[in-house]
């Protein structure tokens, strides 16, 4: 299993790799990286579209099916009859379906995602000043877990026998068993209740400190453009217990992912070819972790869905403010439509990381390009 | 399907890591004796592996009836220690922790096995249909392969993130809950399940009967859906613990089962406040009862299926 070994056993790779350039690079005709990565991102982008749209066109009719009138459930029969027909006429629920599909269509397609019924402000602005407080969430999060994945699993793939390595890979296997919100709690009691390292679980900033004004919406960049350090430590100090609770609930399954493919590129007859001829460590292993990585990157793409949801919970739980905390506050105010919206936006939004992924590997990996159905052909 | 070969069969990930190591322990099983695979300890190990779930069976029929207070009614002063009285001490509310925990379980405990139950009988029979129709011509091929289509799409959208919305829409009911979120896990069993129909479908036995003059229906029930099932039917332990998970994350939001019902997810949230202030107990009682059960169908898991690495 460890790279060791088959150097130590020279005769056994010698017979195998006759193909010109090992297996794995064996494609008859190579079209240039630049026209393939066009062709993808043209597919990419089609298929995007076409996603959306169904998604788009699916919430409208799940909404539809909502027993009741959204302004009644909304306003909880607050309104007097002649302001709850206004509000119907303003938000053109007295038209046929038809016309209210094309209208939302319409208005999808210039990023017009509704007004609010319970803020009366457009849906578009509320998730437009939230979205990157949670992308920075999220992908900061992301970027630590596979930091941590791409690193803890090669010293546990080449050190099979080290107690280390056997306990990350006990947490490896434990993938998925402890929700964030049960790590959370636990951390929040430990690392702030007990030890007090952690900055308090109630925002994204010590209240004595105004926010910077929103250049980019994003909080830790707004911090640095206003130039006010100590704004930008409060948010980082927020910030690390959340990351922390992300990064523990999310990267077993990275490395279980991961251990995995490297195990299964390790033992394959292009490693031995590159141990055979010689070529330097770092080639060696560059070569592994190139056939090793799609696996991952299709992982990457789906827990982008569960970062989502990750956040949801996390904002929650130690009030960073960000899309999950306006969807949970849509909910208890009704606000169907700001949900539909939402719903949409969110679902795109994972839908464009899902096929980003498949663009991607199909770069690393020619192989895996989308004509070619490895998958059925086997 | 869009992007996924075999690794993402299942986000809580205890089967199949990648498509090279599924498909060398499938060649490995295919040509080993049915007998050597399960090399898991013997039947004794795997008694006391599922021992948790079947506790915690147990506990969700007879929970109820051990609770020694009104689990929805005040029964004591606020954030009291856990005593002789009240076992597990009391949350902020003044409510019973012990009560509260084993009369949810029956509650946490229904929606996860009808959730389990739902998404692994749709997703065998789906997936069953789904790999067998999409390399069809015809209505057949295009039904085939737009449910393959679509489910990439379901998968698309965040469990949770499902589960709030239709929580919100069509109202906090258990019912809501369960169709949701097996809508929601439906893809990954049922991804499972079309990998392993597309395998077995070409295996010498299926030809044999179909040669026999076996009619289709009778190829894929008696042929194909036994031999087909067992990846997905030993996932389902997998779905169980993401059904728990996602249940009391609902109700840790506050928008999962209403209140003043006890459930392990609301009793959690309710349980932070005092957790800050380092009254432990209304706290890791909940995340316990979430955590064991987790673990408990994991352990079932290693207990049913055979060993692996």
């Amino acid at each position: 299993m460890s790279v060791a070994e088959p150097l130590e056993a020279t005769p056994a790779p010698s017979p195998t790799p006759v193909a010109p350039a090992g297996p794995d690079d064996g494609v008859p005709r190579r079209t240039p990286v630049a026209v393939r990565a066009l062709v993808g991102a043209a597919r990419f982008l089609g298929r995007w579209l076409a996603s959306t749209a169904v998604f788009a066109v699916a919430a409208f009719f799940i909404v539809k099916l909502i027993p009741g009138d959204p302004v009644e459930i909304a306003t909880g029969g607050r309104l007097s009859d002649e302001a709850a027909q206004a509000a119907r006429g303003q938000l053109g629920l007295d038209d046929p379906w038809t016309t209210q599909l094309g209208h939302y269509l319409a208005d999808l397609a210039r990023l017009d995602l509704g007004t609010s019924i319970s803020t009366n402000r457009p849906v578009a602005d509320d998730l437009a000043d939230r979205l990157p407080t949670t992308l920075q969430l999220i992908l900061l999060g992301l970027g630590l877990a596979v930091a941590f994945a791409l690193v803890l699993s090669w010293f546990v793939v080449s050190r099979p026998r080290n107690p280390v390595s056997r306990l990350m890979s006990t947490y490896a296997r434990s993938a998925g068993a402890l929700p964030e919100y049960v790590l959370g709690v636990v951390f929040v009691f430990v690392f702030y209740a007990q030890l007090q390292w952690a900055a308090a679980p109630s925002g994204a900033l010590d209240p004595i400190l105004l926010p910077p004004d929103p250049i980019t919406h994003v909080p830790l960049l707004d911090a640095l453009l206003a130039g006010r350090p100590e704004v930008f430590r409060s948010y980082v100090d927020h910030l690390v217990l959340p990351l922390v609770v992300l990064v523990v609930a999310h990267t077993a399954i990275l490395m279980k992912t991961l251990i995995g493919s490297l195990d299964a590129a390790i033992d394959e007859p292009s490693t031995r070819f590159r141990i055979a001829s010689g070529a330097p460590y770092r080639t060696i292993v560059a070569s592994i972790y190139r056939r090793a990585l799609p696996p991952l990157v299709v992982m990457i793409g789906m827990l982008f869905g569960l970062f989502l949801s990750g956040a949801v919970v996390i904002e929650a739980l130690f009030g960073l403010g960000g899309l999950g905390q306006y969807a949970v506050s849509a909910v208890t105010s009704a606000d169907v439509f700001a949900l539909r919206s939402f719903l949409v936006v969110v679902a795109a939004l994972s839908m464009g990381v899902f096929l980003l992924a498949d663009l991607v590997n199909s770069i690393i990996d020619p192989r895996r390009q989308t004509g070619i159905q490895r998958e059925e052909a086997r | 399907m869009t992007a996924a070969p075999a690794p993402t069969d299942s986000v809580l990930g205890q089967t199949t890591p990648t498509a090279e190591t599924t498909a060398m322990a499938r060649k490995a099983r295919r040509t080993a004796p049915r007998r050597t695979e399960r090399r898991g300890g013997g039947a004794a190990t795997r008694v006391v592996l599922a021992t948790p779930f079947a506790l915690l069976v147990l506990l969700a029929v007879v929970g109820p009836s051990l609770a020694n207070h009104d689990p929805e009614r005040v029964t004591g002063s606020t954030s009291e220690a856990p005593s002789g009285t009240h076992y597990l001490g009391t949350d902020s509310n003044g409510l019973d922790v012990f009560s509260r925990i084993v009369t949810a379980a029956r509650l946490d405990m229904t929606l996860a096995i009808s959730i389990t139950v739902l998404t692994t009988v749709l997703g065998l029979v789906i997936g069953l249909l789904v790999a067998t129709g999409e390399s069809r011509r015809g209505p057949l091929g295009w039904t085939a392969r737009g449910a393959g289509r679509l489910v990439d799409m379901v998968q698309a959208v965040p469990i949770l993130i499902a589960g709030l919305t239709a929580a919100s829409f069509f109202g906090r009911s258990p019912l809501v809950i369960v169709l949701a979120l097996s809508l929601s896990i439906l893809p990954y069993q049922l991804r499972l399940m079309r990998t392993e129909v597309l395998w077995v479908r070409r295996e010498g036995y299926v030809d044999a009967a179909r040669l026999s003059g076996e009619p289709t229906w009778t190829v894929l029930t008696r042929y194909v859906l036994p031999n087909a099932a067992r990846p997905t039917l030993e996932n389902s332990s997998a779905v169980f613990g993401m059904a728990i998970i996602f249940t009391a994350g609902l109700g840790f939001l506050g928008v999962g089962i209403p209140l003043p019902r006890p459930e392990w997810g609301s009793m959690l949230a309710a349980g932070v406040s005092d957790a800050l202030v380092g009254r432990w107990w209304s706290a890791l009682f909940p995340a316990a009862a979430i955590g064991l059960s987790v673990l408990s169908a994991a352990l079932l898991l290693s207990a049913l299926s055979p060993r692996r690495r």
